[in-house]
């Protein structure tokens, strides 16, 4: 096979095509919020009968995201395209991404009510329950909503994936400054994780205002690999210090002590964000800016 | 690259971390400055789960003294030496916390406490020496004599378990032998989580246990001059001056903490609640203690910041004699049991007979209430409470003894005429 070829092939491919790949990250995060959500809320006992819905929507929201795929196809439906079948799958997909949105909202409010809400101080939100965390199912509605509603080859669907990455990261940086501030910053390693998440917002926000400066994609995809290896590395530490914790029963020392699947929200950030500035990349090349605001940052060099 | 990309990197990549790094040298020293990330977190992660449940527990704590100088609830909750460990929900504690846990940093108080009648003997005094060790009961005999090294009270085994657990031992566990090797619970009068001097310092904290008839200090101090400015004043009071710091214009009249412990402008401050005893009042014969002269010295410095050296030399001397005079009440009333018992009048058996009752009565309630009454400025106490009844048992007491005498009298004649009457009777069947 010549190489003109192969890259035809790879570019036809729908597993190449970044609103597919963003939809499918989508319906794997979304799936894999069931295990880590009920993991995070099995601490708790689930107290509150609150803390099984998202478990609910996680298991359900994956098949019916599936389900649209099999009745519409792979790539997303836009408004106003296809009828019947593709149609259905459209409100499928955005049934799910506005219930991911309310889902994480709602999580949001009900984790600050612990605390947060009686005294408002600083204490309360590094100590009361992650609260940044549910807005990960707003960043996945977002996303869900963004492929439905947006032309996937366009630049602004590309900035608006790297908007959702940016945001994810902003959440990594509190969640990491807070988790870890409950620790006192007790090992001088747990910075790493505020450290790398703090370069990956302000690279991805560097890329949302110049699109198309390439030599500053490139330095944002290599920051987006590092940000792989701080994930790994975390989830390396974390499993460390749970190994070692006291509790007899291991169950207990992962349960109760570093949180296992938390480090690997970089990795998987960085994966989202990869794959936007890929598209950013295409789009690009493509050359088909579709908002005057685009066409004004394409025209402003 | 363009210079506005790489800037708008640099520069808030940057502030992003320093901002990071400020906040976090915000927070308190006493959140970050301990010995392991437990102890950090446990500064605000236990209180996350226990404002939902058991949440009175994390409002009493806030209100506490420990709070307000950083001490967090694994400071207190820690397993110490000899403890059983529970695992919970990431954090390892002590499954029941004792004395053993406050003396981690308290030390002098805890070794005060344990010279006092508050610590073994008040357990012995219910339970007998059962459960204390054989350094526990050589160390508290040194102190108190007889007090510990004991069988258990006679009532115990006639009043049984459900009656002394639920009542006699809730007061008396203050001085339980704990598992761990400690004595006594420094909760029983700090209060678990309040940890409040200011607690201990109530008089009502004291009267759940030194209250009713057979030791009536509560009453009798709110019928005293002390009781009655206290209840008028207290408002006006700052009952939460720290001990070593205390003045009389905190607490310009006395609760019973003031006179048995406080160090009062300078005074020295003591957990052994004995230092300021002159005399064994809680006895039947109250004696003198081996510490009188001392005891009576360290009193009277407390006294001297409110009274003038006369009053308080007339008030010993009248206290005095009230002790005198009781003692020979009570020395009839152990002259009369005495007596029956050597005449095998009564059963070796305690508490089998209405007299025993009357004569435990007698110096229990009412002997205990007329001296503690006279040291505690208590006059209806003394009269009405206290001798009145004294007179009124010891009278009781002769005509029961007397009544005693009587029946087996009859009995003796019955006996001897029933034995008679069976020797005239035929040994042999008659035959026709």
């Amino acid at each position: 096979m010549r190489p003109s070829q192969l890259r035809s092939r790879l570019t036809d491919s729908p597993l190449t095509d970044p609103v597919v790949l963003v939809e499918l990250f989508a319906l794997s995060n979304i799936a894999f919020l069931a295990l880590d959500v009920g993991f995070a809320h099995l601490i708790n006992t689930f107290a509150h009968p609150a803390e099984w819905v998202p478990v609910g929507f996680s298991l359900i929201a994956p098949i019916v995201l599936v389900a649209a795929m099999v009745i519409g196809g792979i790539h997303p439906t836009l408004a106003n395209q296809g009828s019947g079948q593709r149609r259905i799958a459209r409100y499928l997909g955005l049934s799910m991404g506005w219930g991911a949105i309310i889902v994480g909202i709602a999580g949001l409010l009900l984790h600050l009510r612990s605390a947060f809400f009686g005294e408002q101080t600083l204490a309360n939100l590094v100590y009361t329950a992650p609260f940044v965390a549910p807005l990960s199912y707003t960043g996945i509605g977002f996303l869900l909503l963004l492929n439905r509603m947006v032309v996937a080859t366009s630049l602004e669907w590309a900035r608006w994936v790297v908007l959702l990455a940016l945001g994810g990261f902003v959440g990594n940086f509190v969640l990491t400054l807070a988790d870890h501030a409950q620790n006192g910053f007790f090992q001088p390693s747990e910075w790493i994780g505020v450290v790398a998440s703090a370069w990956a917002v302000s690279s991805l926000c560097a890329v949302l205002i110049y699109p198309r400066d390439n030599p500053l994609l490139l330095m944002a995809a290599v920051m987006m690999v590092a940000q792989m290896g701080v994930g790994v590395l975390g989830a390396y530490f974390h499993v460390m210090a749970d190994l070692r914790a006291s509790a007899p029963r291991l169950v207990d020392r992962f349960l109760y002590g570093a949180p296992l699947f938390a480090p690997l929200l970089f990795a998987d950030l960085a994966m989202l964000a990869l794959v936007a500035l890929w598209a950013v990349a295409r789009s690009k090349a493509s050359l088909v800016p579709d908002s005057p605001i685009l066409i004004e940052a394409f025209t402003a060099k | 690259m363009s210079f506005r990309g790489v800037f708008i990197t640099i520069f808030l990549g940057t502030a992003m971390v320093v901002a990071a790094f400020m906040l976090n040298a915000r927070r308190p020293a006493s959140v970050k400055a301990q010995p392991t990330a437990a102890f950090v977190r446990a500064t605000g992660k236990c209180a996350e789960c226990h404002r939902q449940e058991t949440s009175a527990v994390v409002h009493e704590f806030e209100m506490s003294r420990h709070s307000a100088m950083g001490v967090n609830c694994l400071d207190c909750h820690q397993v110490t030496k000899g403890q059983k460990a529970l695992d919970h929900r990431g954090f390892t504690i002590a499954k029941t916390l004792t004395a053993a846990n406050c003396q981690t940093c308290h030390p002098t108080e805890y070794q005060q406490f344990l010279r006092s009648r508050h610590a073994a003997p008040a357990w012995a005094a219910v339970s007998g020496k059962e459960g204390f060790t054989a350094e526990q009961i050589a160390f508290s005999e040194t102190f108190h004599k007889g007090a510990v090294d004991r069988p258990a009270n006679p009532l115990v085994a006639r009043e049984g378990f459900a009656a002394v657990n639920k009542g006699c031992l809730k007061c008396h566990e203050v001085g339980k032998p704990n598992e761990d090797g400690s004595i006594g619970s420094c909760t029983a009068c700090h209060a678990r989580h309040a940890s409040s001097v200011e607690l201990a310092r109530t008089p009502e904290t004291c009267g759940a246990c030194h209250m009713g008839p057979d030791h009536s200090q509560i009453e009798i101090y709110h019928e005293s001059k002390h009781g009655i400015l206290f209840n008028a004043q207290k408002a006006h009071f700052n009952l939460a001056a720290r001990p070593k710091e205390l003045t009389t214009k905190d607490m310009p009249v006395p609760t019973c903490a003031t006179c048995h412990m406080s160090g009062l402008e300078g005074l020295k401050v003591s957990h052994d609640v004995t230092e300021r005893l002159s005399y064994w009042l809680f006895a039947a014969n109250s004696e003198k203690r081996p510490t009188y002269t001392q005891g009576q010295v360290n009193m009277k410095e407390t006294c001297l910041k409110c009274h003038t050296t006369p009053r308080i030399e007339t008030f010993y001397k009248e206290a005095e004699a009230v002790v005198d005079s009781t003692n020979g009440i009570v020395k009839q009333a152990d002259e009369i049991i005495k007596k029956l018992r050597e005449e095998k009048l009564l059963t070796a058996e305690p508490f089998d007979e209405p007299i025993e009752y009357l004569y435990f009565d007698l110096w229990h309630y009412f002997g205990r209430t007329a001296k503690h009454g006279a040291f505690m400025g208590g006059a209806d106490f003394v009269q009405w409470h206290g001798f009145y009844e004294l007179n009124a048992k010891i009278v009781e007491l002769k005509r029961s003894a007397e009544e005693i005498r009587q029946a087996a009298k009859v009995k003796d004649l019955t006996k001897g005429k029933t034995e008679g009457e069976d020797a005239s009777k035929p040994t042999s069947k008659p035959t026709d």
